[in-house]
């Protein structure tokens, strides 16, 4: 039964947000139909702006079925002249803005611009609440309420096994935790699991509430290169402030044949070039993966569009067609948003690991330092000779 | 594109929103939850090997139960046995000792029998002898009483008698 509800769930969502793309279609034909004065005329529809603007960064929150209202979200911009705070519902449909005596709009490209008194536009400098951060922080408090609960009831209950919701993130948690922190790291793991379990969960949940198509979710935010260069960012400094002697050492003098590392310092510049590349590459794999993601889910939606010049038979064909691999493409962004987490948090806990380890030469001077105890008696009785 | 160029914004309040997640869930969400796994985790080792533990306890003890048992049995059987070769055996000496006894009450009175009888055979011959002594003086009116030859020769004839008999 559970079963079936979620089913119909996801159907549901999938419809309105199919309905909010078919609107968002309709209306960017629109618009282009009246700003007809660009090349793309007769209003054609164009996928490729509505995919885009799918994935995009906005200032305001737009509400399903209706393209013409959106939840206004504060714009906190630094001009010419200082600071200035307003809401994004001003901007809306190309408005010009007048606050405190400077003047805004929003530019062809979405971003917000101070038209300066000579006419010119500038980008100011912009730490609005966009949809995205917006987003961010619903998925801040999304996180504390699957995490906080459990340490509480931890901290009345003891060793009580956790029920239900509680009992479902336990699971989770043990599984980053013992299996993939603890198993890796070792005897650090108690030291960086709080970063690399809050990382998991963050990524998690943020994929997950982008699969979600209305308000609470439906931003693509692991599917944005900011947001995954910062955590990639903060996994690479995490790395490198703890690195070992050792860690430093390969880096710079690894094992190998000298004329490898000098007078030209092949090795080491590859090895740096190595450890910059970690972080690139962490940014790059989630966020491609998680926009393809979104990408394809859109696409298959646009599809009913495409085909609806075709006429009534190919649209009612397409429609069905798009709704099955709709649905097919989101229950596996569902499994996605997992694997893409745990395989960030993976690689962040590998990446830390290295960074940490003791190195050979550590390890051999301990077990020589073992073998020597008993071996002591024995080379004083050869002294004795 | 925005999408690959990384707006300023996003970053920072990015960089801000991850950094009070980390700072309330360092503080207050993880640890506990860490430890809680770690101790329990502990907690379930501890308990099967206290179980395997108590499992080898009860079976050595039921091991021991049952040699004590068995040596118990054991020996109620020897004592039994004992027992019964000691009644065996009090019963034979009682028999032995009856025994000896009445073969010695019918030595004793065997004994008694054989002289009275030697005694009743030594009168009767003195008693015979005298007679014939009487019978042999008479017939010689001489007095042989006195005379110790005589009384032998009486005596040989009476031995030969007694074998004649």
């Amino acid at each position: 039964m559970k079963r079936i509800t979620i089913i119909f769930t996801l159907f549901v969502a999938l419809i309105a947000f199919n309905a909010r793309v078919a609107e968002a279609a309709v209306v960017t034909s629109e618009a282009t139909g009246e700003s007809a004065k660009e090349a793309d005329d007769e209003g054609d529809f164009n996928p490729k702006e509505i995919i885009f603007e799918h994935l995009g960064d906005r200032y305001g929150w737009e509400v399903p079925f209706n393209h013409h209202k959106s939840i206004p979200l504060p714009v906190i911009v630094f001009a010419s002249d200082g600071l200035h705070v307003f809401s994004s519902a001003k901007l809306e449909h190309g408005h010009v803005y007048t606050h405190k005596g400077a003047q805004f709009m929003l530019s062809d490209k979405g971003k917000v611009v101070e038209i300066l008194p000579d006419g010119t536009l500038k980008r100011p400098f912009d730490i609005s609440i966009t949809k995205n951060v917006c987003a961010l922080f619903i998925t801040l408090i999304v996180v504390l309420l699957c995490v906080l609960p459990l340490a509480k009831w931890y901290k009345e209950k003891g060793y009580k096994a956790a029920r239900g919701f509680r009992g479902m993130m336990e699971a989770l948690y043990e599984f980053i935790y013992v299996s993939l922190v603890k198993s890796t790291l070792k005897e650090n793991a108690r030291r960086f699991a709080p970063y690399l379990l809050t990382v998991f969960m963050f990524i998690f949940i943020m994929n997950l509430m982008g699969l979600i198509v209305v308000f609470p979710g439906g931003a693509n935010l692991t599917g944005n290169i900011a947001v995954t260069l910062v955590l990639a960012l903060i996994t690479f400094f995490v790395t490198n402030l703890n690195g070992t002697k050792h860690y430093w050492k390969e880096i710079f003098w690894p094992d190998v044949p000298l004329w490898l590392k000098f007078p030209i310092p092949i090795m080491p510049v590859i090895e740096i070039f190595g450890a910059l590349t970690k972080p690139a590459a962490l940014t790059v794999r989630l966020f491609a993966n998680m926009m393809g993601g979104h990408i394809i889910v859109i696409s298959l939606t646009l599809i009913i569009f495409i085909f609806a010049k075709m006429g009534v038979a190919a649209m009612s064909g397409a429609t069905v067609v798009s709704m099955i691999f709709s649905i097919f493409m989101l229950l596996i962004d569902v499994l996605v948003s997992f694997i893409q987490a745990y395989v960030f948090t993976m690689l962040s806990t590998i990446f830390i690991s290295f960074a940490v380890e003791k190195g050979h030469d550590e390890h051999q001077k301990h077990a020589e330092a073992a073998k020597t105890v008993p071996a002591v008696p024995l080379t004083t009785h050869t002294g004795n000779k | 594109m925005e999408l690959f160029t990384p707006d300023f914004g996003l970053i920072f309040w990015m960089f801000v929103a991850f950094a009070i997640l980390f700072f309330i869930l360092w503080k207050k969400g993880w640890p506990a939850i860490m430890t809680m796994i770690d101790k329990r985790a502990d907690l379930i080792d501890k308990g099967v090997e206290y179980a395997q533990q108590a499992k080898e306890q009860l079976d050595s003890a039921r091991a021991d139960a049952d040699k004590i048992i068995a040596e118990a049995r054991h020996r109620q059987a020897d004592i039994l046995r004992e027992a019964d070769h000691m009644k065996d055996q009090i019963v034979e000496q009682a028999r032995d000792e009856a025994r000896k006894a009445a073969q010695k009450e019918m030595e004793s009175a065997r004994l008694a029998i054989a002289q009275e009888r030697k005694e009743a055979e030594k009168q009767f011959r003195d008693q015979v002898s005298e007679f014939a002594l009487d019978i042999a003086s008479k017939v010689t009116r001489k007095s042989l009483s006195a005379d110790q030859a005589q009384a032998k020769l009486v005596d040989s004839l009476l031995d030969e008698l007694e074998t004649k008999n």
